[in-house]
């Protein structure tokens, strides 16, 4: 999950919500049709594709969608 | 990934179904293709189903209700112990996957004592069709104290049972519905966590025995529906997440709650009258190993060998399931003389010829056959489940007939019962006599059917029929019938309105409103309890709320006697008129001129309903070749 554009795409292909690029900065709970449960299906879908475990602390900390990218990449 | 916009379609569409699902996402078409969806996400693979039902559950139900009308649709409340709302996708997928339209409401964070004991909540008042209050293990954990001993897992355990029992009356005594409950699986985290074993037994023992209470509860409480995860977590289904559930507060693995979802979305089908009925089995690699046309009977794979073995145990099964009332029907190509004979004489067959109701056995194509076996047992198709190996017949029943389940198998025979059963297709809340009857009674209406093509006109047969029809007040042990006629009829039902066995209770206790309970036979043995009316006295009024007949005996004036007898009793307890509703839906317009054929005059026609009434000045009499042996005549209650 290294560009922030492949992490777009699978926030609106995979959990279904109409974001774009203005949103990744915008504060989550701001973002249409965010709950904190996408966050659990986010991670897991992730792990699932890098076959890494990801810090959920971290993620949970995270106030905007480039912040959980920036978890999704860092591990 | 294809941007193809794709229509949701059978095997002519080469499309992955996760492509396809997508596809109709992006172009905001998910609500319009809503009853394309059951097919489509019968292809889907299990490892999709996470994004699908994300996808899904993005789909705005009123939507699909405001494109759709006719579709069955059910409100459920989801409420319990800890985050829940990732149960909600998981539903949404499920929904889809049986074509009822779930609106899903989520209570907070732990607030099940609060949601089922207080009337005012916002629970009750969503007047749900189905309350989930989902049970984890952290509800006995959570009030464990440090370090912990068995005794103090027993005493939570039976502190939380006593809750959940009175919860469950609370419930019944304000709200409607189904309550549905669900045991907790011992986590091993906490088995393990006690060094010995004899402590550890003990733990057990405790743990199963309240998980035991309360799927006992459900023999005392007929509108509770406990489900069993234990199963599940026997077939590897991790139950918890650790991660989850300590950051998330999700006590429940995303893998168990999908299990838990299916479950549900097969109760689901149920309370909305959506449950299979037939069976239908493809029998050439599917019921025997090997071809019956090229291997002779001698040469089929029933038993006694390893292939053998597999078979026979799927014979099992299907002997299992139609002897709880699933119409098993073969619908083979062959020749139907030699399958006869095997299904008679093979040594090794477990399904004899008794345990099918037909033999669909010729060289059309399946869906043709299909088709005309749901007229002939007079079902609609979408009560049929159709199995086979072949992924042509399969595909082909898909796109001709997207109604019908298709049961996909392949050439391993030891996977076929899980695969058949993977599904609750023919799950119903209790089992009644009728139901364990019912293949024997389709077996003789074939007879019947023979007996008509006999006579010159109808009305001969009718007369040498010899119709009885016994019509009375509901008994105590006919009431899971009386709700099962009201979940499973379709056809023959004024108003399909879908009632649970405690609301058929009620109704019969009631001082204003009576269940009467119709009962025929012919010369070909006993039909049964075959049908029910629900009246309601209004002062010099009586309402005929429900109506409904069981649709293997429509037509032969039974329901004219139950009406006749209806009006005569309303006349006899001094009543002015009785009115009477159609309502519309998918599969009742054969009996929208029920009333005004027999007497009534039509007073309302709003989108909704039709409202019909009699003024009682001169009830139609019983047809002439019907014998009303008994009913409920000046029977006042």
């Amino acid at each position: 999950m290294s560009s922030i554009d492949s992490f777009i795409a699978l926030v609106r292909d995979d959990l279904g919500l109409p974001i774009d690029d203005t949103d990744v900065d915008r504060p989550l709970d701001e973002v249409v049709g965010w709950d904190s449960v996408h966050l659990i299906t986010l991670l897991t879908l992730l792990e699932r594709g890098t076959g890494r475990s990801l810090s959920l602390p971290a993620a949970l900390e995270a106030t905007t969608l480039r912040g959980l990218h920036d978890v999704a990449v860092s591990g | 990934m294809t941007s193809v916009p794709v229509p949701v379609a059978g095997p002519g569409a080469a499309a992955e179904p996760a492509d396809e699902l997508l596809a109709l996402h992006r172009a905001g078409r998910l609500a319009a293709a809503y009853p394309g969806l059951p097919s489509l996400l019968a292809r889907l693979p299990e490892a999709e189903s996470v994004r699908a039902a994300q996808l899904l559950s993005r789909v705005d139900p009123d939507q699909v209700l405001r494109e759709h009308p006719g579709l069955p649709s059910l409100t459920v409340a989801v409420t319990g112990h800890g985050t829940l709302s990732a149960l909600v996708p998981a539903l949404a997928l499920e929904g889809a996957r049986h074509g009822v339209v779930l609106r899903t409401v989520v209570s907070d964070f732990d607030s099940y004592v609060f949601d089922l004991t207080d009337p005012g909540s916002a629970l009750h008042a969503a007047a749900p069709d189905l309350v989930l209050c989902l049970l984890d293990p952290m509800i006995v954990t959570d009030e464990l104290p440090t370090p912990w001993r068995p005794e103090d897992v027993e005493a939570v355990l039976a502190e939380k049972t006593a809750l959940l029992d009175a919860l469950t009356a609370r419930f019944a005594g304000s709200g409607r519905g189904t309550l549905v409950l669900n045991t907790m699986p011992l986590p091993r985290g906490l088995a393990s966590q006690l060094i010995d074993h004899r402590s550890r037994a003990r733990l057990g023992a405790v743990w199963r025995e309240a998980n035991a209470r309360l799927l006992r509860l459900a023999e005392t409480h007929p509108e509770l529906v406990v489900l069993d995860l234990d199963p599940h977590a026997a077939e590897g289904v991790a139950v918890t997440d650790p991660r989850l559930s300590v950051y998330a507060k999700a006590h429940l693995s995303p893998g168990i709650l999908a299990r838990y979802a299916r479950e549900v979305g097969h109760l689901a089908r149920v309370v909305a009258g959506r449950t299979k009925k037939c069976l239908a089995v493809d029998l050439d690699q599917t019921v025997w190993g090997g071809v019956l046309g090229d291997d002779g009977a001698d040469g089929i794979e029933v038993a006694d060998s390893p292939r053998g073995e597999a078979f026979r145990a799927f014979q099992k099964v299907l002997k299992q399931l139609a002897s709880q009332g699933v119409l098993l029907a073969a619908v083979s190509k062959n020749d139907l003389a030699p399958v006869r004979e095997v299904v008679a004489d093979h040594p090794g067959m477990t399904l004899r010829e008794a345990d099918f109701v037909r033999f669909a056995v010729n060289w059309r194509p399946k869906h043709e056959n299909l088709r005309e076996l749901a007229e002939d047992l007079n079902l609609a198709v979408e009560s049929l489940v159709f199995v086979d190996d072949s992924p042509y017949e399969c595909g082909l029943v898909r796109h001709e007939l997207p109604g019908v389940s298709v049961v996909p198998l392949d050439e391993e025979p030891a996977r076929h019962v899980e695969k058949l059963l993977r599904d609750g297709w023919f799950d119903v809340r209790e089992l009644t006599v009728e139901d364990r009857e019912r293949p024997a009674l389709y077996r003789v209406e074939a007879e019947r059917k023979d007996f008509l093509h006999s006579f010159d006109s109808l009305q001969d047969y009718l007369r040498e029929l010899g119709v009885r029809v016994r019509i009375g007040p509901v008994e105590d042990r006919e009431v899971p019938r009386v709700s099962q006629l009201t979940l499973r009829t379709n056809q023959f039902n004024l108003t399909t309105r879908r009632r649970q066995a405690a609301e058929v209770k009620d109704l019969a206790a009631g001082r204003d409103t009576r269940v009467l309970a119709v009962h025929a036979g012919d010369r070909f043995g006993e039909n049964g309890l075959v049908g029910a009316v629900v009246t309601r006295r209004e002062g010099a009024t009586v309402h005929i709320d429900d109506f409904l007949l069981s649709c293997r005996v429509f037509a032969r004036g039974i329901e004219q006697t139950a009406l006749a007898v209806v009006l005569r009793q309303a006349r006899a307890d001094g009543a002015r008129e009785v009115l009477a509703t159609y309502r519309p839906s998918a599969k009742n317009a054969k009996v929208r001129d029920f009333y005004p054929r027999n007497g009534f005059v039509p007073v309302a026609d709003a989108d909704s309903a039709l409202v019909f009434r009699h003024d009682l000045a001169s009830v139609l009499p019983v047809p002439d070749h019907v014998r009303l042996t008994d009913s409920c005549e000046g029977n006042t209650p």
